[in-house]
């Protein structure tokens, strides 16, 4: 197979790969936020039920996680195996990866001094106009290079789907190595995750940057 | 302080490079790598060491030889990067011989088992041959010969599937099909009759596809060590060991090569 072929073949992964990427951030990032708010409210039961589910997340391989929500169903209830695995897959990296980005936004949101929420409540803001309009941008600010860290963590994370058969680039990679007894799409995956995390570093470095507006 | 507590550190570096470095080789270990999930040739036995009808005969090779055997589970998809990395001596686990392994100059033993491969499907199922299959979804175990027969041989076949979902072990594969995720599971005769055999629900075709051969795959240039095992394997089935073992695995003992000639 040539090395063109070879690229050809494994761009069709890529796709797949992509699919899992943004789908992922889509329903995680605001999922994330809704975690975040759970885990600092003043109720210690939801709180303190919300601190288990991260701890749980965070504790156990997200592969583990991936199995149970594509098996688990079929395991406990019989219920039919999901043929687009794209659905369990997404789920799966979905509540794993908001699980992170709750702990995020809310070392974020705890990071902004006391001082501004008296200040905002002088002038006459609401609880929720003090968080949208004060605080959230303030946070997007401060959080900005631990999300860069976990998106792309996520980049490489996709590869984990081949545990349940989604055939994202990695699982295309080696079907090729085996059939070719070679090393060289290991290589080729490589620069695909290289080079797809490099525009992710450029991208999040253009937000940055933008944000950066007192400096 | 400092200096004390560097000394410290670079004595556990030295002391754990040491321990990696104990696996040297004295001669009479041989490593025998195998797919741990892969009954009834190689698989984790109730008593939770590895065993089956390769790892018993493995010891049996060691016990005549005066080797220590010592097994190594590999990641059946990269079995021969994880052999030329030296993590084992061989491969030795139902392995099919492939001719891109002897392309590839890896030194490949006499064959030892005669093996088909079949499609399991629900014991409901419509499907009664591979003709059946025109539209439908198969799993196969990713680095079998399966996978590579639908890639190759079997290729015109596989043209009429309507997907082919690749699986990293072959359980999946029939937790995949007992879930309907997928219509059939494409797979060697013994694992396949060992599983049926354990799981109700399931029946296999009866139509063979894909005629080859199981081996013993060592590195290029381990010659010498593949003689050596092929001969103790002649004593073994010469004094009868061999058949002995054998008849442990009444599935597979119909195919046998050594004692079917």
């Amino acid at each position: 197979m040539s090395l063109m072929t070879m690229i050809a073949k494994m761009s069709e992964g890529l796709e797949k790969t992509c699919a899992i990427f943004f789908l992922t951030l889509l329903f995680a990032i605001p999922l994330g936020m809704i975690v975040a708010l759970l885990r600092m409210s003043k109720n210690k039961i939801i709180s303190g039920i919300v601190r288990f589910f991260i701890t749980v997340l965070r504790g156990t391989p997200l592969m583990l996680q991936l199995l149970a929500v594509t098996y688990g169903p079929h395991y406990l209830f019989g219920a039919d195996i999901s043929r687009n695995k794209l659905i369990p897959v997404v789920i799966a990296f979905s509540i794993n990866y908001a699980a992170y980005f709750a702990e995020i936004y809310r070392g974020g949101i705890e990071s902004i001094p006391k001082g501004q929420y008296e200040a905002a409540a002088v002038l006459g803001y609401s609880r929720l106009q003090t968080f949208m309009r004060i605080i959230l941008p303030q946070v997007v600010k401060r959080i900005l290079p631990s999300m860069t860290n976990e998106v792309i963590t996520l980049v490489k994370d996709t590869s984990i789907a081949f545990a349940v058969s989604y055939e994202e680039i990695f699982t295309i990679g080696k079907q090729i190595a085996n059939s070719q007894t070679s090393f060289m799409p290991f290589v080729v995956a490589g620069v695909f995750y290289y080079l797809f995390n490099f525009v992710v570093d450029r991208i999040m470095g253009l937000f940055e940057k933008r944000l950066n507006y007192y400096s | 302080m400092k200096k004390y507590l560097s000394l410290l550190m670079a004595a556990i570096l030295l002391l754990a490079l040491a321990a990696c470095g104990s696996s040297s080789d004295d001669g009479s270990k041989f490593i025998m790598g195998i797919d741990p999930e892969y009954p009834p040739f190689s698989y984790l036995g109730d008593d939770g060491s590895y065993t089956g009808f390769d790892v018993e005969i493995c010891q049996a090779v060691c016990d005549t030889l005066g080797w220590k055997l010592e097994i190594f589970g590999v990641n059946w998809d990269q079995k021969l990067i994880q052999l030329d990395a030296k993590e084992c001596d061989c491969v030795w686990s139902g392995m099919t011989i492939l001719d891109s392994m002897k392309e590839a100059g890896y030194v490949i033993s006499k064959p030892y088992y005669f093996n088909t491969q079949v499609l399991v499907v629900k014991d409901d199922s419509a499907i009664s041959s591979s003709a059946d299959l025109a539209g439908k979804i198969v799993a196969v175990q990713l680095g079998t010969s399966g996978e590579a027969l639908l890639n190759e041989d079997l290729s015109d076949l596989a043209a009429t599937f309507k997907s082919v979902t690749t699986c990293d072990s072959f359980l999946k594969c029939f937790t995949e099909l007992s879930g309907n995720a997928v219509d059939a599971v494409f797979v060697d005769l013994p694992v396949a009759t060992n599983y049926v055999k354990e799981h109700a629900g399931f029946k296999i075709l009866d139509e063979q596809l894909g005629a080859e051969e199981y081996g013993i795959a060592f590195r290029s240039g381990d010659k010498d060590l593949c003689a050596k095992v092929e001969d103790a394997l002649a004593t073994l089935v010469s004094n009868g060991k061999y058949a002995e073992i054998a008849a442990k695995y009444p599935d597979i003992v119909d195919n046998l090569i050594f004692l079917n000639d």
